[in-house]
């Protein structure tokens, strides 16, 4: 934890524009590059650059779930909607699916982001918590 | 149903292992999914094989794209067989770790990492592309380096160091091969492969390449000049983890190496195979004399897993039929008989209250009568005493040594079978009949009931399946010999796989480019 | 393209070429930690310029974004390394004997 205000306000201000920017990379990599892994680095950082300004508990207090939870949860969005196509029609596994614009590739992508955070503040966590103690 | 059932070996790992993560708090539950999951991917690797011997070779196309330009999983009669040995390995290992691992390590993530790993070697055996089984091979590297580093000892983080560097640089390599071979051939899917390769004009590039994929799936094998991270790692994680790593994933770059070399680079086979010949010569020898030096089980045992990878390779350079068949075959009953082998060093370690030095151990007759028996299996079977499966993988192989005329190779063979002999008796002297030099520290009848169970009942099942093997060997050696054939004649391979319509020439990017100019 | 522009474009691709090179060096030679990072800050503020050069001069909208990431993720290495730095002086002074 770093004893900085400068720090500390520009974190403040600095987070949600990451997590907003986080979102739209993520949106974008439908069509043009992007992506979740994008995405998912970049809110991992915000949460990260949060953890150094205010510590981690803090960080934790914020994200609310263990970072491992949301690797999990992001390895079974990954997953599951790659048997959406074969049980509407017998399609093979991954067949994507689309009602409108929304369909199950950006569920997957979805995914791909969650599990990035969550691997990554995983790290950050186990890591800052040594240099903490 | 069937597509389903190709792509299940890589889905059930997955998903368990992506509940075992939701679930990380709770290791109770994540012992039930791990030995659930492992028991639906037996199914589906029994059903797959059984599936894929009643109706040919199974093929789905991920995403329905068309074949060479997504991503197919192919299930061929090796692939098949090798996805069900590994179900097999990997439930026995889980059921053991029920028993053996620590709660450290549980809580670290062992069970979910495991499922990964599976993924990883089942996605390997499955895949028919080949920057695919690049990605998968990349998952067994990550997954295996925490399954290494699980515990945190200073001893497994040294360990650790060096598989990942040594295995980053076989990675590296083989990207590097997959990239160039792209470059050439415009396409990566293997059955597209196997019909643009021969076509292209510069054959010393192919060989060029060839010799890449021999390096990065050499090192991944654990082959002669790039063996030695093998000996220095397998003996530092849990007891779990070091069973599955002896049994599976050297075993994931021999079969990478069977199904390149059999089905994309062929031409050339009189210097490809040729170096293959070579090494596989020299890392039996090398093999078991280290395993001969080595005065400590767990890596006597690690030496052995680098001697007898030389014989399934030595089965791949000749490459007749025979010989793939009992390439093929002295595969799956190494894959057993060294996941049995380090489970029993792990008993017997317990039992000893910490130390595998063999000339330490004694008494083992008289501490466990019931266990000596147990590993008499094993044993006997890496040291190929008839009727066990060890002595029919080498029949065929010196057969199919002494049909195709390469006595050297057979000799090699043979004195490697000596000098394994000589070990396991050594192994057998020392540890078994030997007076114990101090009184035991530990007896099996301290653990619970029910851990005992869970530790003997995988070294049971295996043992059981090497004297089923060797007492019937009629029907592996069918499966092998259905292997062999399908590994030299890959018409039907290629024809399942892209089907009846030739795939459009592929536009090369330096074509394009050309085009477009003016 | 007006040609004025597309000299400007050069000439501001050379120069932020040349700075890279220079913060690199300092970044290697850097006789204190702090020259490093303020040497690291820097060189992430030299891609982004790069980064958006080449954006007008290619008329690629999408390196824009590229450019905005790495502006918004790039002093999360500079932090991180300071704080590595305050880190080690708070180890250092908790035991004096040592080093």
């Amino acid at each position: 934890m770093m004893d900085s205000l400068i720090l500390r306000t520009g974190v403040r201000l600095l987070l949600p524009l990451m997590l907003l920017f986080s979102i739209f990379i993520l949106w974008r990599g439908h069509n043009e590059p992007g992506g979740g892994f994008v995405g998912g680095l970049i809110c991992a950082v915000g949460f990260a650059l949060h953890a150094l300004a205010f510590g981690v508990r803090a960080m934790r207090l914020l994200l609310k779930v263990d970072p491992r939870t949301v690797l999990g949860a992001g390895l079974l969005v990954g997953i599951l909607p790659g048997f959406v196509g074969g049980l509407l029609s017998g399609a093979p596994y991954m067949t994507s699916q689309w009602l409108g614009a929304v369909g199950t590739p950006l569920l997957f992508d979805i995914g791909v982001y969650l599990v990035v955070v969550g691997a990554i503040l995983t790290m950050v966590e186990t890591l800052m918590e040594e240099g903490e103690d | 149903m069937n597509a389903w059932l190709t792509a299940a070996p890589i889905l059930i790992p997955m998903l368990t292992a992506a509940l075992c993560m939701v679930a990380w708090k709770h290791p109770v539950v994540q012992r039930g999914l791990s030995l659930l999951g492992s028991i639906a991917l037996v199914a589906a690797g029994g059903a797959l094989l059984s599936i894929v011997l009643n109706q040919g070779i199974q093929v789905v196309q991920m995403g329905a794209w068309a074949a060479p330009f997504g991503i197919t999983l192919v299930a061929d009669p090796l692939s098949a067989l090798m996805v069900l040995i590994a179900a097999v390995m990997g439930f026995c290992v889980a059921l053991h770790a029920l028993g053996d691992i620590d709660p450290v390590r549980e809580k670290g993530g062992h069970h979910a990492v495991f499922q990964i790993l599976m993924t990883g070697v089942c996605g390997a055996f499955v895949t028919g592309d080949l920057f695919n089984l690049y990605v998968w091979f990349e998952v067994m590297l990550i997954s295996s380096f925490v399954l290494l580093s699980l515990g945190g000892l200073r001893e497994q983080i040294d360990a650790a160091i060096k598989y990942v560097a040594i295995n980053m640089v076989a990675t590296a390599c083989l990207l590097l091969a997959v990239a160039l071979l792209y470059g050439v051939t415009g396409t990566l899917n293997m059955a597209d492969l196997s019909i643009r390769v021969p076509e292209v004009p510069n054959q010393p590039v192919i060989s060029a390449i060839a010799v890449l994929f021999i390096i990065a799936f050499g090192m991944k094998a654990a082959l002669f000049p790039f063996f030695f991270w093998l000996p220095a790692t397998y003996h530092t994680p849990s007891v779990a983890v070091q069973a599955i790593f002896a049994g599976l994933l050297t075993k994931v770059g021999v079969y990478a190496l069977m199904r390149v070399f059999t089905l994309i680079f062929t031409g050339d086979s009189g210097w490809t195979h040729g170096i293959l010949m070579v090494m596989a010569g020299i890392t039996m020898i090398v093999g078991v004399l280290g395993s001969l030096a080595a005065r400590d089980l767990n890596r006597a045992w690690s030496w052995q897993v680098v001697a007898h990878i030389g014989s399934m390779v030595m089965g791949l350079a000749i490459a007749t039929p025979l010989a793939l068949a009992a390439a093929a075959f002295y595969m799956v009953h190494d894959i057993i008989v060294k996941t049995n082998l380090f489970l029993g060093a792990g008993l017997v370690r317990r039992l000893a209250g910490g130390s595998t030095d063999y000339a330490r151990l004694g008494g083992l007759f008289k501490t466990a009568p019931w266990l000596c028996l147990l590993l008499f299996v094993p044993l006997g079977s890496l040291a190929g005493f008839p009727p066990l499966s060890g002595f029919w993988g080498k029949l065929l192989l010196v057969r199919a040594g002494l049909e195709t005329e390469h006595y050297v190779m057979v000799g090699l063979l043979l004195v490697t079978g000596l000098l394994t002999i000589w070990l396991v008796g050594r192994v057998w002297a020392e540890m078994v009949w030997k007076a114990p030099a101090e009184p035991p520290a530990m007896a099996i009848s301290t653990l619970s009931f029910g851990r005992t169970y869970l530790l003997i009942l995988p070294l049971l099942l295996l043992s059981l399946i090497t004297v089923s093997i060797g007492l019937q060997p009629e029907r592996l050696l069918n499966l092998a010999g259905q292997v062999g054939h399908s590994l030299t004649d890959t018409s039907a391979y290629v024809q399942a796989v892209l089907g009846t319509t030739p795939s459009p020439q592929p536009t090369l990017l330096g074509a394009l480019e050309t085009e477009a100019m003016p | 393209m007006t040609v004025f522009l597309e000299t400007c474009l050069a000439v501001s691709v050379g120069l932020v070429a040349i700075a890279l090179v220079l913060t690199a060096i300092r970044v290697l030679r850097g006789p204190t930690e702090g020259d490093r990072i303020v040497a690291i800050d820097l060189f992430g503020v030299l891609a982004v310029a790069m980064i958006a050069i080449f954006a007008i001069w290619l008329g690629e909208q999408v390196f824009l974004d590229a450019a905005i990431a790495l502006a918004l993720v790039a002093f999360f290495g500079t932090i991180a390394y300071a704080r590595f730095v305050e880190h080690k002086a708070a180890l250092k002074a908790k035991e004096p004997s040592d080093g």
